[in-house]
């Protein structure tokens, strides 16, 4: 007979007595740890800071299950990929000139991270993350490349879960990271924070990257739900970053920043719990991140300092239009026209030409949105994405066309990927039918 | 009610299963390993384990030859291991389910302790025998 207790039972009888992980501190000290080492190995040894890190991770691994979780699991990290590093330096005799430097700098580095942080070495560490991020981001990079090693090397995502987010191969994402480490080397990229004329552009740079990652993370069309999440709280995190330190203190960045907080403080009301999507009209406002509106705001504000109005500034613009806004109806559509107006002229995409069509429907009525559509300069680039389609099939529907607005739905049901964007669009389109059943008999 | 207890010896095997891991999925198993090791000792059904390093020395042959353990390398590697006080085989084998490193590679593999070496056993049960025989014997006489 078995007299144990059943293992599922005792679990919610065991209680705590688990000391707890912060979310994501593996992750987080992954991205510090690559950053300081790559410091002390240089940028052309990039990889092998990685390898340290993760040998250190592994380490972690092969006690704490066995003797607990250390008291200060952050120093435990630091401390031991420090010993990693100190003797891979010493048995491989690496950096021959320059090792008595590196050892003496690795042991001060061990006597500043000592229980509790010193700011000094905060700040250090806050650099070398942006000297990372610039070098990452360097121009003579592939942009896809960019991402992907700033993901992989600042964010501590492994190859994995960047195929899955990018909705590719692991193989593709391990070559785009090897040919990225490459291009670093061949080129010599500095692992510096830019400074003088070069800064201007280097930082836009960076923020095209920034701005990618959040936008991959934000976009409703592909992968895994959890996974964009972290995308684009990754994105911010960086983005702060970068506008805390002084060379990142330009009002495009924060722009930047406002539009990412903006956004993201919405971005888990999109979806109900049964996954399907939830329109804009729909969502529960109730639900809003407000403490990330209230950061969006304020950047947003230190935004408005300079003389240069960028994509970033009209788009955090929109999205707070939209987070200011007490329900649907009462939005300042004629102010978001507006800022889509200025946005077309810098951003020649049909999709923003997309959006300002639904602004133009909200000002001046369903007729002027399809009007706007039809006059979208690129259109037939759009011809396979859904969103054309659903968003003529609204318009229509406002306008009483049920029979076309059906044909549209169905053409918009054709292309959309996502199982939960065909069911709103199967949904839309019975509606449409019955209405056009009943004005019919 | 039954309160006979055997001991299990879980080893797990497999040494470079952690690679391709991301530091997030580490800090899952880490967390996942160390509450199952807590909650097994809290029971009373495991007394203790330990981790073992890769790095050693194996010892062979009649000249005691010895040789670094190419541990690290393979798959075969003993990293680590439970000491189980557990009712049969099945509880021990149900423990060993639960491992979390199960899902990336690491094999259990689930021995019982014997009670005493099966040879020697052997021999003493046949002492005995002989014993009894032979107290038959001197009864007899």
């Amino acid at each position: 007979m078995n007299e144990f207790p059943n293992i599922e039972e005792s679990e919610s009888a065991s209680g705590g007595g688990i000391a707890q992980l912060a979310d994501h501190l593996f992750r987080h000290e992954a991205g510090k740890l690559v950053s300081v080492l790559t410091g002390i190995f240089g940028i052309d040894r990039l990889q092998l800071a990685e390898d340290v890190v993760q040998e250190a991770l592994v380490k972690a691994l092969q006690t704490w299950p066995y003797y607990g979780v250390p008291k200060n699991p952050a120093a435990w990290l630091t401390q031991t990929a420090k010993n990693l590093a100190l003797d891979l330096i010493r048995r491989e005799n690496l950096f021959s000139k320059k090792q008595p430097q590196i050892i003496a700098f690795i042991e001060q580095w061990a006597n500043e991270c000592s229980p509790d942080d010193s700011p000094a070495f905060d700040s250090e560490i806050r650099d070398r993350r942006l000297q990372l991020m610039f070098a990452c981001c360097h121009p003579l990079i592939p942009q896809e490349s960019q991402t992907a090693l700033a993901l992989k090397t600042l964010c501590g995502f492994s190859p994995a879960e960047i195929a899955t987010a990018f909705l590719t191969s692991e193989a593709a994402i391990a070559k785009r990271l090897v040919r990225a480490r490459q291009r670093i080397r061949e080129l010599n990229v500095p692992f510096e924070i830019p400074s003088g004329e070069e800064s201007a552009a280097r930082i836009d740079g960076v923020l095209q990257t920034l701005y990618l990652l959040f936008n991959e993370g934000y976009k409703a069309s592909s992968g895994d739900n959890l996974v964009r999440e972290e995308l684009c709280r990754e994105a911010i995190r960086l983005t702060t970053n970068l506008a805390a330190h002084p060379v990142g203190n330009h009002p495009r960045v924060h722009a930047l920043l406002a539009l990412m907080l903006l956004n993201g403080a919405r971005l888990h009301t999109r979806i109900d719990m049964a996954g399907n999507i939830l329109r804009l009209k729909e969502q529960d406002r109730s639900l809003w991140d407000r403490s990330m509106i209230a950061r969006g705001m304020f950047h947003l504000a230190h935004s408005a300092a300079g003389e240069a109005i960028t994509e970033y500034h009209l788009q955090a613009g929109i999205a707070a239009c939209h987070c200011t806004a007490l329900d649907y109806d009462s939005t300042d559509w004629p102010r978001i026209l507006c800022l889509y107006d200025r946005l077309v002229e810098l951003d020649g995409s049909p999709v923003v030409a997309l959006n300002r069509a639904v602004a133009m429907a909200q000002v001046h009525g369903p007729q002027a949105g399809i009007d706007a559509v039809e006059n979208i300069p690129n259109r037939d680039s759009l011809g396979t994405y859904y969103l054309l389609y659903a968003v003529q099939a609204e318009f229509e529907s406002q306008l009483n066309n049920h029979a076309t607005a059906a044909m549209h739905l169905r053409k918009a049901l054709e292309l959309a990927g996502l199982k939960s964007e065909q069911s709103l669009l199967s949904k839309r389109l019975r509606d449409c039918q019955e209405q056009d059943s009943c004005s019919r008999a | 009610m039954s309160t006979e207890k055997s001991d299990y010896l879980l080893l797990f095997r497999g040494t470079n299963w952690d690679k391709g891991m991301s530091p997030e999925q580490i800090q899952k198993v880490v967390t996942d390993w160390y509450a199952w090791f807590d909650r097994l000792k809290r029971e009373g059904r495991c007394s203790g384990g330990h981790p073992l390093q890769s790095s050693g020395k194996i010892v062979s042959g009649k000249n005691r030859a010895v040789a670094d353990g190419p541990f690290a390398e393979s798959k075969e590697t003993i990293g680590g291991y439970f000491y189980l006080h557990v009712a049969d085989e099945a509880e021990a084998v149900a423990i060993a389910q639960l491992c979390p490193g199960l899902d990336y590679g690491v094999v259990v593999e689930v021995r019982p302790v014997a009670e005493m070496c099966s040879v020697r056993e052997r021999a003493v049960t046949g002492g005995i025998m002989a014993k009894e025989i032979s107290l038959e014997t001197a009864g007899g006489r």
